[in-house]
């Protein structure tokens, strides 16, 4: 098969996997306690009341009908309305869109660049103190709640430094930059010591092979040996990993965009599901899904650039 | 009515709020007429047991008073500098004052959520905002106990209480420079009043009928007479707004984005704002009062205490709110930072379901608030800076400072506890929202306190709008739920019917407590005319439910706020609002 039809099949079953995903998505919201009439309407509306904004909202109607009614919505490209917001999702949610996708890429992009250097580092330094070091390091990193370890970098950066703002997206690109530089380097620093401890392991694994001694024999430099051949081939499991995370770091999202103050999905999402506001849950978590698949998708294509003899089947 | 709803959803994200807003609104005024009584309001709050507001005007001088109360206002409310006291100033353009020009950052905790229409709003960070934005005929006092001229400045009774006669500033105008009409003022006021998507109605009842005979006339008919009339003409709610937007904004499918584009008679105008930015508020150059405060204010959302904070000893931002009470000292020991806990109209309480055995037996309600130690809750949980709740009624308008409340008595709730139903104690449930510390925090302690008289306390820790639904439905299994409330107008009406009267919806703030006999007091303290015989009415009401105990009563908590060293003026009132004309930035 080539990679055409290996894209057409993917995206023929991402519809399946999204069907699955609405399907879940819309019983579990459904099936948690919590009547939004009485979150929209506040402590002191009465029953009677709610009763009516039921009505408005179509909450009365059986289940199967509301589901109904969010799926065809979907083929219109309608999410509905904001149960809370009162206004249309479509423009709540995805203007957000943008913001996440932002911070997600740039967490990403800063955990590349951690890692590459990094993970060469300790794989050519095996055992040394450096190498220890590193590993310690990035493990602290990765068992520390994000929304502490970001206090703990505006802390440093922000109220020490004075480098970076402490809490906000700004207007401009250039502001957007600076403002999202601590959250982006909070993910990463999680992101990155998964990775650096795979792209590792992968190093001195690929070092032992007989292709790396062959290069050496034929007397190539340690550097051409280790970016051409020994990074490539060590890099492909860790670029799997690398998109795999990409479902995780939109989840960190959530937490980071509440700490930095930050107007994503994340922020949005979490509002939403305490107030029971099903559709903008809803259509978040769909966006989410097809962006995930995507990038999965992505990644798989990407092994047969970092591996020619990678075939789709 | 209220809302409440949305500060859980905020709540929840702030895991280190000790005080949670789950409160209510805000809002009030003195009891009867409050005409002519501004400046007697101060007097009496600090001589007499209760805290009567003893307005002159009302029925026995309905003449003479209204126009007294400009100044009397204006003289115990010396900060507004004369905003009440004069009445006529109008459409004085804006004066050229020391913060002239300047901007004002502020780092808020939530975002608005309601449409940016008066009588559609039902959560704080909305109306936070409203009030700077629209204008009401009436203001509350800063004092919180009177009212004051706001786009009326007269206001006068008939003799039988049933006829109001209300007259506006002269040249009003909208921020967009059209002049107010008659017919602006009744379009709002029906809406508030009258249709069901005003969230507020319940509190406009009395009202049958408004006439506009002329632009600058109001004369509203109640359909009996209602003390709280005043008070509820002050509520955030009845702001005026053109008659086109009010109509408008009662359509189905009314897009609430164009409210973002006000048009009030408020100190302030927004020009359009979408969710997820900072919300700018620039100087109305229409605006009825002369000010000198700022030109703009920039209101960011952070909804973490923590980011808040650090924004605001970062330099990024000028006034925060909702400061933990756990860091408003050493926040406040910054050396360029001032912190501070106002006093407002709230309550926090434990509810419990007067119907369920054995929470059905006065004895042990009284015995379960006996044996909680107030004061060890007000150090451990609100660092010292919440007050003892002696009353069921907040400190405002009929408070009754002289109750008792329940101090800490264990022996004598352990003899509460013999004489009950259970004198071998009993079991049961304590359901809390989940991500409230404070709730955390005092569930934890009663249960460790109310172990010793033989009750024994299961903590559940769910989600809020499970909990509210809960209690909401009176399921049997929850037992006691924390909660509390804020005021949302200047009056006990609000509280006492919501909270005590019982028999249908929504049962006495869902203890199920019933009392047809307090029933009765309520309703005929909402009829009384005469303030003195008001202020007893209450005094028996407060005292009545004190003793049912249908609730734990704790604390009243205080609204907190830091701020840096160069701004001036910045006051959150009695029902928790505050007004940006009156704050000036010294830098």
């Amino acid at each position: 098969m080539g990679r055409a039809a290996y894209i057409r099949k993917r995206l023929v079953l991402m519809i399946f996997v999204l069907f699955g995903v609405t399907l879940i998505i819309f019983s579990m919201i459904h099936l948690v306690p919590g009547d939004p009439a009485f979150l929209i309407l506040g402590e002191r509306a009465t029953d009677q009341k709610a009763a009516e904004l039921r009505h408005q909202l179509g909450l009365d109607q059986s289940l199967p009908l509301q589901y109904w009614n969010f799926i065809s919505g979907i083929f219109h490209g309608n999410f509905g309305m904001s149960l809370l917001y009162k206004q249309p999702v479509n423009s709540l949610v995805f203007r957000r869109v943008p913001v996440s996708l932002f911070l997600a890429a740039y967490a990403m992009g800063l955990s590349a660049i951690i890692t590459l250097p990094v993970g060469l580092w300790a794989a050519t330094h095996k055992n040394k103190i450096s190498d220890h070091l590193i590993r310690a390091a990035f493990l602290f990193a990765l068992t520390t709640p994000s929304f502490w370890l970001g206090i703990l970098l505006i802390l440093l950066f922000s109220l020490r430094l004075h480098l970076f703002p402490v809490a906000g997206y700004g207007r401009t690109f250039p502001q957007h930059l600076k403002y999202l530089f601590l959250p982006a380097l909070t993910l990463s620093l999680q992101l990155s010591a998964v990775l650096i401890r795979n792209l590792r392991s992968g190093i001195i694994n690929t070092l032992d092979s007989d292709f790396v001694r062959t290069a050496r024999a034929k007397g190539l430099t340690n550097r051409t040996v280790l970016v051409g051949h020994v990074l490539r081939n060590a890099l492909v499991s860790t670029v799997s990993i690398f998109g795999l995370q990409f479902s995780a770091v939109i989840g960190g999202t959530v937490i980071i965009e509440t700490v930095f103050a930050i107007p994503g999905m994340g922020q949005l999402l979490f509002t939403s599901i305490t107030a029971r506001d099903y559709p903008v849950v809803q259509a978040i978590t769909v966006t989410t899904a097809t962006l995930v698949i995507l990038v999965n998708l992505i990644v798989d294509l990407s092994y047969s650039f970092l591996d020619p003899r990678v075939t789709y089947e | 009515m209220d809302k409440d709803m949305t500060r859980d959803i905020h709540d929840a994200g702030q895991q280190a709020e000790p005080v949670r807003r789950r409160l209510n609104r805000r809002h009030f005024l003195a009891g009867a007429a409050a005409a002519a009584g501004a400046a007697l309001l101060a007097a009496c709050g600090g001589s007499s047991a209760t805290n009567t507001p003893k307005p002159a005007g009302a029925t026995s001088a309905p003449a003479a008073a209204p126009t007294a109360a400009a100044a009397g206002a204006a003289a115990t409310a010396p900060a507004t500098s004369g905003s009440a006291a004069a009445p006529t100033t109008a459409a004085a353009p804006t004066t050229a004052g020391a913060s002239k020009g300047k901007t004002l950052k502020m780092a808020r905790n939530a975002e608005p959520q309601s449409p940016f229409i008066p009588w559609q709003i039902d959560d704080n960070p909305c109306l936070f905002i409203s009030v700077n934005m629209y204008d009401t005929l009436l203001r509350t006092t800063k004092d919180g106990l009177g009212v004051e001229p706001g786009l009326a400045t007269k206001w006068e009774p008939t003799s039988d209480g049933l006829t109001w006669t209300f007259t506006l500033r002269d040249g009003l105008k909208f921020s967009d420079g059209t002049p107010v009409k008659g017919i602006d003022v009744k379009t709002s006021l029906d809406m508030v009043s009258k249709r069901t998507k005003s969230v507020w109605k319940d509190n406009y009842k009395a009202i049958k009928d408004i006439q506009t005979p002329d632009d600058k006339t109001v004369k509203m008919t109640l359909s009996q007479p209602h003390a709280p009339i005043l008070a509820e003409l002050a509520m955030f709610c009845s702001a005026i707004l053109p008659a086109q937007l009010a109509m408008d904004s009662d359509k189905d499918g009314f897009d609430a984005t164009i409210a973002t584009k006000s048009k009030g008679t408020g100190a302030y105008m927004l020009n359009g704002w979408k969710k997820g930015d900072p919300l700018v508020l620039t100087r109305n150059p229409n605006y009825w009062k002369s000010t000198t405060g700022i030109d703009t204010v920039t209101i960011e959302y952070v909804a973490d205490d923590n980011a808040r904070i650090l924004k605001l000893q970062g330099g990024e931002t000028d006034i925060i709110d909702f400061v933990p009470l756990s860091q408003l000292a050493s926040l406040g020991q910054q050396p360029n930072i001032t912190t501070r806990a106002f006093v407002i109209q709230q309550s926090s309480f434990l509810i419990l379901n007067n119907t369920i055995k054995p929470l059905d037996d006065k004895n042990v309600r009284q015995a379960l608030n006996y044996a909680l130690d107030k004061d060890a809750l007000l150090k451990a949980v609100y660092f010292g800076q919440a007050k003892f709740m002696n009353s069921p009624i907040p400190p405002g308008t009929y408070y009754d400072k002289t109750l008792p409340g329940y101090p800490f008595n264990l022996d004598k709730a352990k003899q509460l506890m013999a004489a009950s139903s259970v004198p071998n104690g009993f079991t049961t449930d304590f359901t809390i929202a989940s991500g409230n510390n404070t709730a955390q925090q005092i569930a934890t302690i009663a249960k460790d306190q109310w172990s010793k008289i033989g009750v024994t306390v299961n903590i559940q820790s769910q989600e809020a709008s499970v909990v509210r639904t809960a209690y909401r439905e009176g399921t049997g299994k929850l037992a006691i739920i924390s909660s509390a409330w804020t005021n949302d107008m200047n009056d006990p009406t609000e509280i006492v019917n919501y909270e005590m009267r019982g028999g249908a919806s929504p049962f006495a703030y869902w203890t199920r407590y019933n009392n047809p006999a307090l029933n009765d007091k309520i309703t005929a303290a909402d009829l009384e005319q005469d303030p003195t015989k008001r202020a007893a009415d209450y005094a028996e009401i407060q005292k009545i439910y004190l003793d049912d105990a249908p609730l734990v009563f704790i604390s009243y908590p205080p609204a907190t706020a830091g701020w840096q060293k160069y701004v001036d003026g910045f006051f959150i009132d009695g029902l928790s609002y505050y007004r940006f004309e009156d704050v000036k930035v010294n830098k």
